[in-house]
């Protein structure tokens, strides 16, 4: 991988030593090099992360054996939910921003490249904690990743394990925030001449509405964590009732944080997608402006739900009224976006390449979470489903279905940018449909599983569920082989594939598209642009 | 080609694996509300949820239907070229109109019930429930009854009222059948009723509270009236026999229990 950046602009390109070339990844400020950094560690954290939805399959499918100890089990969930949202989904996002973002709007580089080095070497130390708390005494954290207190108070999880956690969940959203602004400046200020705000590509928009919201939501979720933290090391009291603290204020911050945080985990995603729609039907996106307003509805509504997390909580009927409106407010927008996929598509000469599959298979699921997430917007139907299995379906259908297609599409759409050569379709044919029946399979049932009663984040359930957990692990495997397949052609093609000298539009979808990533060559040189284009 | 079968294949294992969850069979036990719910609320949380499922699935049907005759009618041919339009303001007013619509459908007919669920009509009964890891301590103030880790048993068509809260961390009462369920906090009083059938039900803790979590399950005898009446007077010989009431004291001990589990 390192010899395309580095020798490659290089006349003659002779390879320099391979320390110096480790030395030019670990110290660069180039977001080309970052945003390929980000992309290989939420990678790898996503095998830690699906290695653990295997335990957890693994343990559901044969509930009685005891593969696991119930104390194990819970540091499993909470550690692969935390993982899979803080260190794949959102890293992975980054990694594509930093990579495409200033070549989207025609600049050299992020505003502040040091920075932004800064903000992805944050990301490696919250790792390391996360893994090193299994090995403290106690473990890890075991109060799932939503940490509510009492449970998370040092009476219920004495040791180190969540200490470690909450520092980790402090130092990766420092990360995220700094990286954040970094985006918005660079968004504001770098864009070529001519390119003004109705010019910039989705995926940029996607990226700015994103940004504008880490920066507002993130910082509360520090504070959450804090008080946490204080509560259990210094004997405060914000959260702690023998201390006059309230539980309650706890979940409030948290979601007024981690709902947002569900649209920072897909907006991207959406950005991303309306690129790959377009370019392999070979049309122009439809409803350009209502995509950005919706971005922005999104982004705006986003904030006014997060108590739809609490409706059984005891908070005031009169509050989940409003809750529950805000929440059916922000389908709309959703399906704006949906509506205007389809119209995209429709019409068009559609190519069936690797990335266009995931684009499509994204479509088809993102309708069902969508669903789902309506009825669970549905008080009344919420006071049954709430921590039951069809939130895990919901929530699965969204981020898999939606933020892991989106990041596949992207994968398959940008890679030849980013390296120069080609992933195998072939292979990827055969990662898509393994993924897609896989995801189908896993998490279709939990649906049903859910309707009857059984309930989220235990370890053993009544008999009655034990066939449909059987399908559900089953499925797992399907997605477990689409997840080595892809590793095995990623790191062949990366590592061991000679460089193919692509031109700069190898998928030739810009004369309709036009725009600056498949203006440059692939990959893209050195700060990017000998001139900076203008936009007309 | 292949592609269109594949697709065709996936829509009928899908509804293949939904028929067959729904026909599950039922043990004796009931946790299963949309075969039988046992209390007027959980029947209209049922139909409720139903209106939704009637109002959604059509937009789930055009949307996924719609993706399909898509993926079918524009591939890639020769000789075809793509259009070009890229805009259509009417199109894109109505589908904006038209779910807003139905949302205000599905809101209506929820909030009619949020009142219902979060106020009890009449109260004929209270329980006092103190949840604690991992099992429910069940008072009855009017019979000074308390008893713990044993089915809750309560009278048939009787509004009941359950005032909860926790010694420890969060718990949630769940009975499916009965369509409620409530976090029961430390250092709050939450509150939730229900009027069952006869029968018994079953449910579970629904809020992670630490390793046993799974197993803090919930069983409801509901029992005619006289029966209720019998099941009091034995409680209460049980009580005098033994002198004492039977689990005050023995708090500290399960608190114990449970710290040491969490180590
Ligand atoms: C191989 C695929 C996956 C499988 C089989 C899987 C399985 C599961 C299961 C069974 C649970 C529920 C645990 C419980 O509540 O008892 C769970 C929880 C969760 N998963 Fe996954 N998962 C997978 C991938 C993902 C991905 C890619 C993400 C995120 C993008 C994700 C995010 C979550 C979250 C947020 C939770 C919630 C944990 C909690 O709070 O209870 N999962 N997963
Ligand atoms: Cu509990
Ligand atoms: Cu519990």
């Amino acid at each position: 991988m390192a010899d395309i950046t580095v020798s490659k602009p290089e006349a003659g390109g002779r390879k320099a030593p391979l320390l110096l070339r480790i030395y030019d990844w670990l110290a660069t400020g180039d977001h080309k090099k970052i945003g390929i950094m980000y992309l290989w560690f939420s990678f790898v954290m996503a095998f830690a992360g699906g290695a653990f939805a295997g335990i957890i399959r693994g343990q559901l499918a044969t509930p009685d054996t005891g593969l696991v100890s119930p104390e194990f089990y819970n540091m499993i969930i909470s550690m692969h939910a935390t993982l899979m949202i803080f260190f794949v989904i959102i890293p992975a996002l980054t990694g594509f921003g930093n990579y495409f973002v200033p070549l989207l709007i025609g600049a050299r580089d992020m505003a502040f490249p040091r920075l932004n080095a800064f903000s992805f070497w944050l990301a490696v130390p919250a790792a390391i904690l996360m893994f090193a708390s299994f090995f403290t005494a106690g473990g890890a954290n075991q109060a799932g990743w939503t940490a509510y207190p009492p449970l998370s108070l040092t009476s219920f999880s004495a040791g180190a394990g969540m200490d470690m956690w909450i520092l980790g969940v402090i130092l990766i959203g420092t990360s995220s925030i700094l990286g954040a602004i970094n985006f918005i400046v660079t968004t504001a200020n770098m864009r070529a001449p001519g390119m003004n705000w109705f010019k910039m590509p989705l995926f940029v928009w996607s990226w700015l509405v994103n940004a504008s919201m880490i920066l507002i939501a993130t910082p509360v979720l520090s504070a959450a964590v804090s008080m946490l933290l204080a509560d259990r090391l210094f004997g405060t009291g914000f959260v702690t009732v023998s201390q006059g603290g309230d539980p309650l204020l706890y979940q409030h911050l948290f979601w007024f944080y981690s709902h947002p945080a569900v649209y920072i985990m897909i907006l991207p995603g959406f950005g991303m997608i309306s690129h790959v729609l377009a370019s392999f039907s070979h049309k122009k996106i439809f409803g350009y402006k209502g995509m950005v307003i919706a971005l922005a509805l999104i982004g705006i509504i986003g904030y006014t739900v997060w108590a739809h997390h609490m409706f059984v909580a005891g908070i005031p009927a009169w509050l989940q009224v409003v809750f529950s409106m805000l929440t059916m407010v922000i389908a709309i927008p959703t399906g704006i976006k949906i509506f205007s996929w389809l119209a995209t598509i429709w019409g068009g000469t559609i190519r069936f390449t690797t990335a266009m599959k995931f684009g499509l298979g994204f479509i088809s699921l993102f309708i069902i979470g969508g669903m789902s997430g309506i009825v669970l917007a549905n008080v009344a139907s919420d006071y049954q489903f709430h921590d039951s299995y069809f939130v895990v379906a919901h929530f699965h259908y969204v981020l898999v279905g939606g933020s892991i297609m989106t990041l596949m599409a992207g994968t398959y759409y940008w890679f030849p940018k980013m390296a120069g050569k080609m992933l195998s379709e072939k292979l990827g044919n055969w990662i898509f449909w393994m993924i897609y029946i896989g995801l189908n399979v896993t998490f279709f049932p939990m649906h049903f599983m859910g309707i009857q009663g059984m309930a989220r984040r235990i370890f053993r359930y009544r008999p009655e569920f034990a066939e449909l957990n059987m399908l559900s692990s089953i499925g797992y495997v399907f997605m477990l082989v689409g997840g080595i397949l892809l590793l095995y052609d990623l790191v062949r093609t990366v590592f061991f594939k000679k460089d193919e000298d692509l031109s700069a539009d190898p998928w030739g979808v810009n004369d309709v598209q036009q725009t600056l990533d498949w203006e440059v060559s692939s990959p893209p040189p050195a700060y990017n642009f000998e001139k900076i284009p203008e936009i007309k | 080609m292949s592609r269109v079968k594949s697709l065709v294949l996936l829509t009928i294992f899908v509804l293949i694996m939904s028929v067959g969850a729904f026909a599950q069979e039922q043990s004796g036990d009931i946790t299963n509300w949309i075969d039988e719910p046992a209390t007027p609320l959980a029947e209209d949380v049922r139909s409720n949820f139903f209106l939704t499922l009637a109002l959604i699935l059509p937009f789930l049907l055009l949307a996924e239907g719609l993706l399909i005759y898509v993926i079918i009618k524009f591939r890639k041919r020769p000789g075809r070229e793509p259009a070009k339009f890229h805009e259509n303001v009417r199109l894109e007013i109505a589908w904006t109109i038209a779910p807003a619509i139905v949302l205000v459908i599905i809101a209506l007919s929820t909030y009619s019930l949020i009142e219902r669920i979060n106020y009890a009509p009449q109260s004929d009964m209270t329980v006092e429930v103190t949840a604690q890891r991992f099992f429910w301590k069940y008072h009855y103030p009017e019979h000074d009854i308390t008893i713990a880790e044993e089915p809750l048993v309560v009278p048939e068509d009787t509004y009941v009222t359950l005032l909860g809260t926790s010694m420890d961390v969060i718990h949630a009462w769940w009975v499916p059948a009965f369509g409620v369920k409530k976090d029961f906090m430390p250092g709050r009083i939450t509150e939730l009723w229900f009027k069952a059938r006869k029968g018994t039900y079953k449910g579970q803790c629904a809020e992670l509270c630490g390793p046993l979590h799974a197993d803090m399950l919930i069983d409801v005898e509901v029992v005619s009236e006289e029966e209720f009446e019998d099941w009091i007077a034995q409680k209460k010989a049980e009580l005098q026999q033994a002198g004492s009431v039977p689990v005050s004291g023995d708090d500290e001990k399960g608190d114990e229990s449970s710290k040491q589990q969490a180590n």
